[in-house]
């Protein structure tokens, strides 16, 4: 890519300042040697994967993996689940790598490499899927409250002021350790675990050995593709690389940008499987939660894990919803201005970006707005969103893979032979679960005639 | 936009020259699609519109 000619030619913007700062911290304490500044240096480099990992422990993430729990128990999912995480760790790291070396967004880059025709429809891809999902993070937070008596109205109002404040700053790094604070809470699942008091041998004995294995059926095929979907999807590539970019993370910082990616799902890994851990007690009492909304399952576990246990699985579900709402809708900003080329970032002020944060307050709203109509039957949009993830990924793995291994725009950082292996075979199983799926719903005597129940 | 003189050269001297906004408005030049990637791509947007049907067929009848 072209550099800039000369000191004189370049103008200087707002955004370039405060980004100016952020790098400046990071170069300060990289020519710094020992254990503290390593630490102080991966201090300021965390963000956007720990963000993206548990971003993606959104709304419906959380009830696939209730559902999960509540309808297999300990077993086979406990395993699974943290190869999805596995998974994601192999995908976003690529998104790391690409905003590192190119300084763009995955939206740009499609756009620019493959032409509009291509980007668009990536975009139209990545736009139903965030709006769809944005509905379902403020059902989980109107569900999540609602257990504690607050009005429909009023939680949407909360989620929406929370969303706002988060973005009032206008600097990326107080927008960055706004929403990683919030995202912490997503760990309130495990102390709801422990109290569910799980059988640590039968877990241990889950992870060893992945059994027991569920039937075959269409109901376990859907769980399948909702946990896969909560972990890998569209907005998730989208959202990794704009952040990266507008964190000013640079070759350099790759290193720190895969601890940030791994450890973001370390952590989600580990509210995930809680949240399997916490609902299997409802397994054990045979009860049906496929239709669960956040604050039933919340009533449900109250005889189990009491009152305080069950407030902390709603409050988790909020949080859930809360953050998935900020990053998702930050995806949809960062997407429209890269594809349009109009200014997109958090380091914006409000002149210098209104598209940016108009696009990025339309879509919450708009979200926002659809929860509140009332007599809208919206639970199935819940339990469908994480599978519409799983269809879009593979196109989407498809753009990273080639954007990846790219050597015009990557120079040596195109991906190796081994992680190529892996992209193509996440490719392939996506592809596979969905095409079962849609077997599964289109013939279900075919689907029986190949074991299915 | 503003310009911040003062600052201009540890600005320049902090950011990769790639980073800051202007050099982002240069278009990162396209590349062609050979037949192979032309036909997974398409072969994978056929997928995924088939499949958005079927979630909609699935979704009308489970709202019936």
């Amino acid at each position: 890519m072209k550099a800039l000619a000369g000191e004189d030619q370049v103008s200087i913007t707002h955004e370039d300042v405060d980004r100016a700062h952020d790098r400046g911290r990071v170069l300060d304490a990289r020519t710094r040697r020992g254990f503290s500044s390593q630490a102080r240096l991966l201090w300021l480099l965390i963000g956007p994967g720990v963000l993206v990992m548990l971003g993606e422990n959104d709304g419906p993430s959380m009830l696939s993996y209730a559902a999960t729990g509540a309808k297999f128990g300990i077993g086979f999912f406990l395993p699974f689940v943290a190869l999805t995480f596995c998974m994601a760790i192999v995908v976003q790291e690529m998104t790391v790598r690409l905003g590192a070396a190119t300084h763009r967004g995955h939206a740009e880059l499609i756009f620019d490499r493959f032409g509009p025709f291509w980007g668009w429809f990536s975009m139209i891809d990545l736009g139903i899927g965030n709006f769809l999902t944005l509905i379902t993070e403020f059902i989980a937070v109107r569900a999540g409250l609602g257990f504690f008596g607050v009005p429909p109205w009023l939680a949407i109002l909360i989620a929406l002021a929370i969303l706002y404040a988060a973005l009032m700053s206008h600097r990326y790094w107080t927008w960055e350790r706004v929403t990683l604070a919030a995202a912490a809470f997503n760990l309130i699942f495990i102390p709801v675990a422990l109290m569910s008091h799980p059988n640590w041998q039968s877990v241990g004995h889950a992870f060893v050995t992945w059994q027991p294995v569920p039937g075959f059926s269409k109901d376990t095929l859907l769980i399948v593709l909702a946990d896969i979907g909560a972990t890998v999807t569209p907005w998730m590539l989208f959202f990794q690389q704009s952040a990266t970019v507008d964190k000013g993370m640079t070759t350099k910082d790759i290193r720190f940008g895969r601890i940030d990616t791994v450890l973001g799902a370390t952590l989600a890994a580990a509210a995930a499987i809680a949240t399997i851990l916490a609902t299997a007690p409802l397994f054990a009492h045979q009860m049906s939660a496929e239709n669960f909304e956040a604050g039933q399952f919340a009533q449900a576990l109250e005889p189990v894990i009491g009152r305080f246990g069950a407030a902390l699985f709603a409050l988790g579900m909020v949080e859930a919803g809360i953050v998935a709402a900020i990053t998702i809708s930050t995806s949809s900003a960062y997407a429209f201005g890269e594809v349009t080329h109009k200014p997109h970032s958090l380091n914006l002020p409000m002149g210098e970006g209104k598209s940016f944060y108009a696009v990025l307050t339309l879509c919450a709203v708009a979200a926002a707005a659809i929860v509140l109509i009332p007599g809208l039957q919206l639970v199935y949009v819940v339990l469908i969103v994480n599978v519409v993830a799983v269809l879009a990924m593979p196109p989407a793995l498809v753009f990273l893979y080639m954007l990846v291994n790219d050597r015009e725009i990557m120079g040596d950082l195109v991906s190796p032979l081994w992680a190529n292996m892996i992209a193509a075979a996440v490719v392939f199983l996506l592809t596979a679960a969905g095409v079962l799926f849609g077997v599964s719903i289109i013939a279900p005597k075919l689907f029986a005639a190949i074991g299915g129940r | 936009m503003k310009n911040f003189s003062a600052d201009k050269s540890w600005i320049l001297s902090t950011l990769e020259p790639d980073q800051l906004v202007k050099a982002k408005k240069h278009r990162i030049p396209r590349r062609n699609l050979k037949g192979g990637e032309l036909a997974v791509l398409w072969s994978l947007r056929v997928y995924l519109v088939f499949m958005m049907i079927v979630v909609a067929y699935q979704f009308w009848t489970a709202a019936r």
